[in-house]
């Protein structure tokens, strides 16, 4: 071993070090939940002890009924999603290549976006009842926003540089769109896609908990009237982990769909 | 901007506003729209005119804009204070990164039951709520910001030998300011957005309880006049961030 | 020790440049590079840029530090710096070796504008360099920054932002920030790099007399052969990677410097030949 072989394998040492503290203080925080549910020092009947939750986690996921819910939340997110997705990157290719559109369209757009997705619940009640039609639909309201802005912006912020070479290249414009502008936008297209998938989980949820009849934002809400904790907390959790798997998801497919964009 | 050219950028946007609440308006009176599903909006616009009249405007919007407020002041200082501590010292970052990671995936909304049943039902809990969901796009935004903070800038205070206090303060602060402000925007529509889910759920008062209510009680004009007063109120809050944001970064537009 | 600013000064008549501190003798200011090396990386993929740096900087002397692209000439100034460690060997400046910025000493970036702050004016970007100091009002500072923005040919842009400056003028305010930090010596990374020609000549001008005005010691490292015969009173020639000091030539010409009929002198010229022959790799002509 060369002087500088152990040099560099001392220097990893403290960064080992650091990357444990942060697992260490995940675990310490759990230790404490369990040890205050069991020890009583917490005086409420709705804490359970965090070994509870992993129980009621593990019967859920094993009885099906962890899963199903899970499914029926994703799935219909994912249609929302892909229904509002596709939306806000058609207008916004649209309204990126065209100014006057985007003059026309813009303060539409930007009165409806402010408004918060929670208002809409209600009125969305009248017209499509509660349940699943109206999760879709309120999952699709609030993917289109995030998608279209970022595609306009995508679009528009072509480098003016790559713009002028396709003239000077007399590139058709066809051939410009689908060679420079497309490619250009697209990582702007997947930040949008990226920040919509995460809204549309929350949103999905939002729907059923306020107006839903089914799903894992509906269960919570029916555990919470039935003070079961437990199995309640482990549907967050189960939520979590799909939250969790869904950004890894979406950043593992830009990756192969953008291999040449370098991430800032 | 000369008038001329003020008006041929605002023209057709407003002409499309206004075409679409002309249409709106006679669909409405011409029977097509059912009344007890939308109104037209002249019928919500005196709805409205009634709410004020009664006294009854002010209230439930103190009420929710005073819960925003506090909740997203409180986080947007906790945000900002341990973006810096994370973003500056790579042993911070390292030690509260898991924790973080592990949070902020769980949508937010979702931790409404458990900590109702947890805590109970009342204004702490909900203050709780609106923390929690606004402190963590300004923290990532924090973070980024002042780790992409541009090394010759920090080598400039290095080179002119700047205390870290002064560093911090003068240089990487306001050079991390821009995505600060997106995180805050961010953050300022998820805190709206989720004192309207709390209240909706175990509210007794305020702006998102009272378009739910309505639309229980079948008082459907007042549940769209509440609605526009939500709307016509996040306009107001984005606005209002939008201005400021301006004023306090006139320089952000000529970056490169 | 032989001052070179003495042999040729010409009296210009003007008033003695504004100096807010008294400045350490000249003799203190040298810098001693001793068997300075910097590698990058570990392993198999370990880089040396730096093999071993001997390099004695004189006080008062402006010395050029000329070598081909990616010789690790940044780098190397960096270190001398403060800014980056060396990977093994010293800095001495004022008889201690340098681990951090020292005081006495800027740098300044070749990204001129990524070093400036875009939110502060002109005037409050050169006041960074004095405004910790508490005895200061505010009217004394923004009174000094005017000073030193006057030295540099930018008096009335005080409240401009620099965005709303060329480039020649952003690398002004830069210098004037470094003079503000009223250092004995500039270390200046490729500045004239990114500007147009004629700018280029006006800020070398510029350069010059603002070291013989504050008798600075300068290291100027460059690729242009031309700026360093034209500026330098020595010039330390680096080899390729690794890197070590190849030669040191004396230039020998006097001060002080025109832009034109400097470069007209016999002596620039041979020297310039000479400098370019190597440079290039090519034979060198009987």
């Amino acid at each position: 071993m060369t002087a500088s072989h152990i040099s560099s394998s001392l220097r990893v040492l403290p960064r080992l070090a650091r990357a444990a503290s942060g697992i260490a203080l995940v675990i310490a925080l759990l230790a404490l939940w369990e040890a205050s549910a069991r020890l009583g020092w917490v005086d409420s009947l709705n804490w359970p002890p965090f070994t509870a939750v992993l129980a009621a986690l593990r019967d859920g996921l094993w009885s099906g009924e962890l899963p199903a819910l899970l499914g029926n939340t994703l799935g219909y997110m994912l249609v929302g999603y892909a229904a509002g997705s596709a939306a806000g990157i058609a207008l916004g290719l649209l309204l990126g290549l065209s100014p006057l559109l985007m003059r026309i369209v813009s303060p539409l757009v930007e009165t409806l976006r402010p408004i918060p997705i929670s208002a809409i619940v209600p009125p969305l009640i009248l017209f499509l009842g509660v349940g699943d039609a109206l999760k879709i639909f309120i999952v699709a309201f609030s993917s289109f926003f995030p998608v279209l802005i970022n595609t306009v912006a995508g679009v528009r912020d072509g480098s003016p540089v790559l713009r002028q070479t396709a003239r000077t290249l007399r590139l058709s414009r066809a051939a410009t769109l689908r060679k420079l502008v497309l490619p250009g936008a697209l990582p702007a297209i997947f930040a949008g896609l990226r920040t919509s998938l995460g809204i549309a989980l929350v949103v999905a949820i939002i729907a059923e908990m306020v107006a839903g009849a089914s799903g894992i934002g509906y269960f919570i809400v029916q555990a919470q009237y039935a003070m079961q904790p437990a199995p309640m907390y482990a549907a967050v959790l189960c939520l979590s982990l799909a939250g969790y798997a869904l950004n890894r998801a979406i950043l593992r497919f830009e990756k192969t769909a953008l291999p040449w964009h370098g991430r800032a | 901007m000369s008038r001329a050219r003020l008006v041929e950028r605002w023209l057709p946007g407003t002409l499309a506003v206004a075409g679409v609440l002309a249409a709106w308006e006679l669909l409405g009176r011409g029977g097509t729209l059912n009344p007890a599903l939308l109104p037209a909006p002249s019928v919500v616009l005196a709805t409205l005119v009634d709410v004020v009249r009664d006294d009854a405007l002010a209230p439930p919007i103190a009420r929710t804009l005073a819960l925003m407020a506090t909740g997203y002041l409180i986080a947007c200082a906790c945000g900002i204070a341990l973006g810096v501590a994370m973003g500056r010292s790579e042993a911070v970052h390292a030690l509260m990164e898991p924790l973080v990671e592990l949070v902020r995936p769980i949508p937010k909304p979702a931790l409404i039951p458990p900590l109702f049943l947890f805590l109970g039902i009342g204004l702490q809990t909900m203050l709780f709520i609106v923390v929690l969901a606004a402190f963590f796009p300004v923290l990532i935004n924090t973070v980024q910001g002042v780790r992409g903070v541009d090394p010759v800038l920090l080598d400039t205070a290095r080179t002119l030998r700047l205390s870290r206090r002064a560093t911090v303060l003068r240089v990487v602060l306001p050079a991390a300011l821009p995505m600060v402000a997106t995180g805050m925007r961010v953050s300022l529509g998820l805190a709206l957005t989720l004192v309207v889910v709390a209240e909706m759920l175990a509210g007794e008062n305020g702006v998102g309880f009272l378009i739910l209510d309505m639309q229980r009680a079948f008082q459907i004009q007042k549940m769209y006049a509440w609605l526009v007063v939500l709307a016509l109120l996040g306009l107001l809050l984005n606005g209002a961030f939008e201005w400021a944001e301006r004023r306090a970064l006139p320089w952000r537009a000529h970056l490169s | 020790m032989k001052n070179f600013q003495l042999s040729a000064v010409r009296t210009t008549g003007t008033a003695p440049p504004p100096t807010h501190s008294t400045p350490d003798s000249p003799r203190a200011d040298g810098i001693r590079l001793a068997h300075v090396a910097r590698r990058f990386g570990s392993g198999d993929a370990e880089l040396t840029a730096l093999r071993d740096i001997e390099l004695e900087v004189r006080a008062g002397e402006f010395l050029a530090i000329l070598g081909p692209s990616g010789c690790g000439k940044s780098t190397l100034l960096q270190i001398v710096a403060g800014l980056l460690a060396p990977s093994a060997g010293e800095v001495l400046f004022r008889g201690r070796p340098v681990t951090e910025p020292p005081e006495g000493m800027v740098y300044l970036f070749q990204q001129y504008t990524k070093s400036l702050l875009p939110w502060r004016s002109v005037a409050g970007n050169v006041a960074l360099a004095f405004e910790a100091d508490r005895r200061l009002t505010r009217q004394q500072v923004h009174a000094r920054a005017s000073e030193y923005l006057g030295l540099v040919g930018l008096a009335g842009f005080e409240k401009h932002y620099p965005w709303q400056l060329s480039g020649g003028m952003q690398q002004r305010v830069a210098i004037a920030r470094a003079l503000a930090a009223e250092p004995r010596v500039l270390l200046l990374d490729e500045p004239f790099s990114a500007v147009d020609a004629l700018t280029r000549v006006e800020l070398q001008a510029l350069v010059l007399e603002l070291r013989r005005q504050r008798g600075l010691t300068v290291v100027l490292v460059t690729h242009d052969v031309d700026e360093a015969v034209f500026l330098a009173d020595r010039i330390a020639i680096l080899s390729k990677r690794p890197t070590v000091v190849e030669e040191i030539v004396e230039t020998r010409i006097p001060h002080p410097r025109d832009a034109i009929e400097t470069r007209e002198l016999p002596r620039f010229l041979e020297l310039r030949h000479t400098l370019m022959e190597r440079l290039l790799g090519r034979e060198p002509r009987p």
